[in-house]
């Protein structure tokens, strides 16, 4: 939770001057050759891959009803056609794994998609812009920012029920902020560079400047940010069902299905605790793990002089 | 996560009973006393209560309307008991020992009830006297539609007169005559007595005088006694709040939601405190408490959820007792009857009947609530006992689960009935094997049933109830919201108002239950004009019927209104929890636990020690 | 210098206000009637009148911002609707505890966290860095309540050690210290978020500073290892944390509101858990707008602390 973690990608927005680019390398090619063959980054990659498979196949090899509540069922330990028992409605805890860990994804991708590029939008126009309009743009996201994303969550969950749909409009637009304050960043420092007075003095416009250089040369702060939102949204969704303030029943995600588990912890159901909990950790490991380590590459790519 | 027992509060208009003020004076039942805890007693000792997503926020006895906060209850009833002390021995009759009055005569036709008030002293040392009554009735005159315990047509309008002939005789003289047991058990048990001599002023600095005798004078006195009432930093000091006649004093509280009793040196009654203190001690929800009873230090008495009941045996190894009481209430699914499509289905009887049917409360028992709940087979739960439980109810009421009588009867009205999926009307009309009034053709049986989130029990029962209900075809989508949230839409209507603005937005409700005082009558939430009737239940019988258990006497007539309640379906039956406790072992008194006043009577607990 | 300051804090001031504005417009966007919810069913129209026009509900927008922000200049945050006390009383009642709580564990995170960043520096590459980066990742990525849970079932309901939610009754900042088994789990549970953060910065700030030609110029003049890694490394190493401590300061505020939740703490994420529950409004709206204001106040902080440390930032926006 950006509340309570520090994010990662602070120290780049601490150093206005974010990695040192220039333009010979495109973005696009940023790292890519460091990038396949980083053992960190390629585990957390397969482990993705392999949820996502989970998630989104597996349903449909490993077929269980996921609507009828069966009370009769409830509480069922591994065994006898459900492999990893039934929670406290009847459901097979492994199906729900798969259908919920769709929630869980969907989010953290979504959210991801969607802040990365509407905050390099706006930081990127915001930095081309310069003077008064960047000036008031930054207060708005500064703004944003001054508040705890977790408190902001609490009071909107307090005021709304939530569903899938609503989190993830929620969660992006908490999230947009930070990458845009980086980009912002990164144009800033991009702009005073050469190439790019190069290129105004040969009458390219300020967009054109925009996407044809700044862009590509962002692209490694994109994917960076994208990763970690990944993994803070899921995170994020999952503390709020803790709290009680997450989507009602029937809604199903990783965290939904902890929060019933999590009395017993201690003895009784097991089975309706670790499977959540580790596929949730293993998930934001996995995520966060590519993130670091599109960081690394990032930062080792910028200290070649 | 969060224990609904207290969000049931609000729903209720208080229910009234009469009994057994002859009974008790020969039942004497001792009050607790029934747990199995050999040793010496102890005395002196600290109990430390959990008080769980909750606290008191008001400490004035007389609540007003706008204050359903149902803790409040358990700080002030150590204060301040009732008139007539509601639950003995965890029984539905009223308590003699600590009960105000020491004989209660109906005479006149049941037209006039003659109180002789105990010689008892308020802990200043002042004798309490009927002064004090005529100064709660007064307030409650001049102010009763701002007092949150007013129940439509009940105590105070229905007084014609109140004299004191003497210092501790009152005589009330009503304006029709009632049931003794209804009246003894619904009104004169929610009214406490109130020091006169202490409260009857104005203003802090004001001196005492008797203002409540003028209307302008009593609502002043009520402004300002309510202004101080919710001022929480001052609950422990204020001078006011000093003056108790009660068993308890408060000695410290704190805007978390601590607080402290101590005994009151001067209680009259026979039931004298041997503890040195209580605390209640506030978790936000159960997971807290429940890590706090299972490390086994600072709790003594807790309650713990149902879908926690699998920790017992292991909170038994830490030293702890288990005990359960059922909750006086009924838990229902309310329909509204003046949503704009959906009212029109559910006005429809057969429906109701199709979708009790086919609910499956002995499933919802045993899974949702551990086993640990009412069957709900009417409107009356079986903990009653004898003279409230038809033969109707206690052989299952007229709606045991049964998906073929449901679908058979959605045929035999013209629906083409599809389980699994949704019905469609397929002969609309007015005639007995038609659909009903206002039904189009085609038209779904369809309905949102929005809930109270928070409490895994409940969310466990609706969707047992969605799953079941789609057995007969009857589609139900789930809707969660926050209890306030919901509240907040609910809108303010009942059998004789209903504005469509406000009316208008939900279908069917789940929140909790709607809770009973001893006797459990249906006055305040099934008659029409009851401010408890949210759904908006209308019918002439089910009036008449509950007159006659508020003012007749014979208990026939109850079973008549409790049978007809149940077949006519105003809500939706459905189980009520109980409510599961552990209390330290060498704690002896706890139970048996009495529902009517907060469950708990810390007067009568005491620490033992093991026999040698 | 002074320039520099100056539109920092007019930059600040400009937050402030915005963060006056979101959480006004927070606050009412609220479904639903609001005296409902906190009146009740039973309230009458009558009732739910005075309501709003007790809380100036019913007047327009603008003029109840205009209003807002009238008491707030004057330290009037409003009256808790489920309390019924002054919003800042509840505050200034809490803030001191959290104070107390994170300062505690940000204490014990920089003790954990900046020798162990310095540890992994020096050793980059190795097998070390990796298990103890490892280590805290994996920490750093479990679910808090997770942690948290995991701790209190293992220190309190097993081996009995340690308490696992706070005592009721505290009435002063001493109170926390009453019990210290209470205050064990808490502060190990905020540290282990902050250990893996502070870890991870001093690890690549230290990383890059050993690349830097002034290391070899250090070793290459004869310099131990020691005064290298203390006068040196650990100097300008050091310079990210400092922003982020800055960079904390609201989350004294905030309250950790998950480690509040499970561990009982009554402290500022507590009440604001409760108060989100409840609905009440007041109270959310005033910790909201202190939350916003230690931030920018934080930021400030950093932003000041890092210009004067590192003359470059400065003259960037």
């Amino acid at each position: 939770m950006q509340s309570e973690h520090a994010t990662a990608p602070e120290p780049l927005a601490a150093l206005p001057e974010g990695g040192e680019v220039t333009s010979r390398t495109g973005g696009r090619n940023l790292g890519l050759h460091d990038f396949l063959h980083n053992k960190r980054a390629m585990g957390g990659c397969a482990v993705v891959l392999l949820l996502v498979l989970f998630c989104f196949v597996g349903p449909l090899i490993y077929r269980t009803n996921q609507i009828t509540v069966n009370l009769n069922n409830a509480n069922l330990p591994p065994g006898g056609g459900h492999p990893l028992g039934t929670d406290e409605y009847g459901i097979d805890i492994l199906g729900r794994l798969m259908v919920g860990g769709q929630s869980s994804l969907e989010l953290g991708f979504a959210v991801a998609i969607a802040s990365t590029v509407i905050g390099a939008l706006y930081g990127a126009i915001s930095g081309m812009l310069g003077g008064i309009a960047d000036a008031f743009l930054m207060r708005i996201v500064d703004t944003l920012l001054a508040v705890p994303t977790f408190i902001l969550l609490l009071i909107v969950a307090s005021m709304f029920t939530l569903n899938l749909t609503t989190i993830i409009l929620l969660l992006t637009l908490l999230s947009w902020p930070y990458v845009c304050r980086l980009v912002r960043a990164q144009v800033l420092s991009l702009r005073s560079r050469e190439f790019v007075q190069a290129s105004t003095v040969m009458g390219s416009t300020r967009m054109r400047i925009l996407f044809r250089h700044m862009v590509p040369n962002t692209f490694n702060i994109f994917i960076v940010t994208a990763t970690f939102a990944v993994a803070d949204s899921i995170y994020a969704l999952s503390a709020l069902s803790f709290l009680g303030l997450g989507p009602p029943p029937p809604f199903a995600d990783w965290g939904t299905m902890l929060t019933y588990g999590v009395n017993d912890l201690f003895d009784s159901y097991p089975w309706e605790v670790y499977p959540p909990l580790i596929v949730l950790v293993v998930t934001v490991l996995a995520f966060r793990q590519i993130g670091d380590a599109l960081n690394d590459i990032a930062s080792a790519r910028s200290s070649i002089r | 996560m969060h224990t609904t027992r207290k969000l049931v509060v609000m729903a209720a208009g208080l229910a009234l009973t009469t009994l057994v003020a002859a009974c008790a004076a020969g039942n004497a039942g001792k009050i607790g006393g029934g747990s199995a805890v050999k040793g010496q007693a102890i005395k002196g000792g600290t109990v430390t209560v959990a008080e769980v997503a909750g606290s008191p926020n008001d400490i004035f006895p007389l609540l007003p309307s706008t204050n359903s906060n149902g803790f409040n209850g358990d700080l002030t009833l150590g204060l301040w008991p009732w008139l007539a002390y509601s639950g003995d021995g965890g029984k539905s009759i009223v308590n003699p020992q600590e009960s105000l009055f020491s004989k209660l005569t109906y005479s006149d036709n049941d037209k006039v009830i003659t109180i002789a008030l105990k010689p008892w002293n308020w802990s200043d040392g002042v004798p309490i006297t009927s002064r004090d009554f005529t100064f709660v009735y007064n307030l409650l005159k001049w102010n009763y539609n701002d007092w949150f315990g007013y129940v439509q047509g009940l105590f105070p309008v229905d007084v014609s007169k109140v004299s004191t002939p003497n210092a501790h005789t009152v005589v009330i003289d009503l304006t029709r005559s009632y049931n003794p047991t209804f009246y003894t058990d619904n009104v004169l048990a929610e009214i406490p007595l109130l020091p006169q001599h202490a409260w009857d002023k104005t203003s802090a600095s004001g001196k005492v005088s008797n203002y409540d005798e003028t209307q302008a004078g009593a609502k002043a006195v009520w402004n300002f006694l309510q202004a101080q009432g919710s001022d929480m930093a001052t609950f422990a000091t204020n001078p006011l709040w000093k003056v108790v006649d009660g068993p308890w004093k408060l000695a410290q509280f704190l805007s978390s939601g601590y607080y402290a009793w101590v005994p009151n040196k001067n209680y009259s009654g026979p039931d004298k405190p041997v503890l040195s203190k209580v605390i209640w001690t506030p978790f936000t929800d159960d997971t807290a408490e429940m890590d706090t009873l299972r490390s086994g230090t600072s709790l003594d008495v807790a309650s713990v959820p149902l879908n926690d009941i699998r920790q017992i045996p292991a909170l038994k190894a830490e030293g702890y007792s288990v005990a359960q009481v059922p909750l006086p209430g009924v838990a229902e699914i309310l329909p509204n009857f003046y949503a704009p499509v959906a009212g029109l289905l559910l006005r429809q009887l057969y429906i109701r009947q199709a979708m009790e049917y086919l609910i499956n409360r002995e499933q919802i028992v045993k899974k949702a609530f551990a086993g640990y709940a009412d069957p709900g087979n009417g409107p009356v739960p079986v903990q009653y006992g004898q003279q409230w439980d038809s033969p109707l109810e206690k052989a299952g009421g007229p709606y045991k689960y049964n998906p073929a009588k449901a679908i058979a009867l959605l045929k035999a009205h013209g629906w083409k009935v599809v389980p699994g999926g949704t019905d469609t009307c397929a002969k609309p009309g007015k005639a007995a094997d038609e659909c009903g009034t206002g039904i189009t053709a085609g038209e779904p049986l369809t309905f949102t049933l929005l809930f109270a989130t928070g409490t895994e029990s409940y969310n466990e029962q609706n969707a047992a109830f969605q799953s079941t209900e789609s057995l007969g075809g009857i589609h139900i989508a789930l809707k969660g919201e926050p209890f306030n949230t919901l509240v907040s839409t609910t809108g303010t209507c009942n059998g004789q108002s209903h504005p469509a603005a406000t009316c208008d937005d939900w279908q069917l409700e789940q929140y909790g239950y709607n809770e009973y005082l001893m006797d459990p009558s249906g006055a305040g939430q099934f008659n029409t004009d009851a401010n408890g009737n949210y759904g908006g239940y209308s019918s002439p019988e089910m009036n008449k019927l509950i007159d006659a258990t508020e003012y007749g006497s014979s208990n026939s007539a109850f079973f008549a209104y409790e049978d007809y309640a149940a077949e006519q379906l105003p809500l939706l039956w459905l189980p009520n929890e109980s409510d599961v406790f552990v209390y330290k072992s060498n704690l002896a008194g706890v139970t048996p636990l009495n529902p009517f006043t907060g469950l708990y009577n810390p007067e009568v607990w005491y620490y033992t020690k093991p026999a040698s | 210098m002074t320039w520099f300051l100056i539109r920092r804090i007019g930059q600040s001031a400009a937050v402030v206000v915005g963060v006056m504005i979101l959480t006004f417009i927070l606050v009412h966007m609220e479904p639903g009637s609001t005296a409902r919810a906190v009146l009740g069913l039973k309230a009458t129209p009558a009732r739910v009148a005075i309501f709003n026009n007790t809380y100036g509900l019913n007047r327009p927008l603008v003029v109840q911002f205009w209003l807002y922000c009238d008491h707030v200049l004057h330290g009037d945050f409003g009256i808790s609707y489920s309390a019924g006390q002054p919003v800042s009383t509840l505050i200034a009642q809490r803030l001191p505890r959290d104070a107390v709580l994170i300062g505690i564990s940000t204490v014990l995170a920089l003790i954990i966290g900046i020798p162990m960043g310095l540890y992994q520096a020096i050793h980059h590459g190795t097998l070390r860095d990796d298990i103890v980066a490892g280590t805290w990742f994996t920490l750093y990525s479990a679910p808090d309540f997770m942690e948290a849970l995991l701790l209190i079932a293992i220190f309190s309901v097993h081996f009995h050690w340690l308490q696992p939610s706070f005592p009721g009754g505290i009435t002063s900042v001493g109170g926390l210290f009453a019990d210290p088994s209470a205050l064990v789990l808490p502060v190990v549970v905020l540290s282990i978020n902050s250990v893996a953060g502070f870890s991870q910065y001093m690890r690549s700030s230290a990383i890059e500073e050993l690349a830097q030609d002034y290391m070899r110029t250090a070793r290459a003049k004869g310099l131990g290892e020691r005064l290298i890694l203390t006068r040196h490394l650990l100097r300008n190493a050091v310079l990210p944390i400092i922003t982020i401590l800055g960079l904390s300061l609201p989350n004294i505020v905030a309250g950790a509101v998950i480690a509040e939740a499970i561990f009982n703490f009554p402290g500022m994420g507590l009440l604001f858990w409760q108060s989100a529950l409840s609905h009440d409004f007041p109270v959310m709206l005033g910790a909201t707008l202190i939350i916003g204001v230690a931030t920018v106040l934080g930021n400030l902080a950093a932003d000041v602390a890092y210009g004067v440390l590192d003359p470059r930032i400065r003259h960037a926006v």
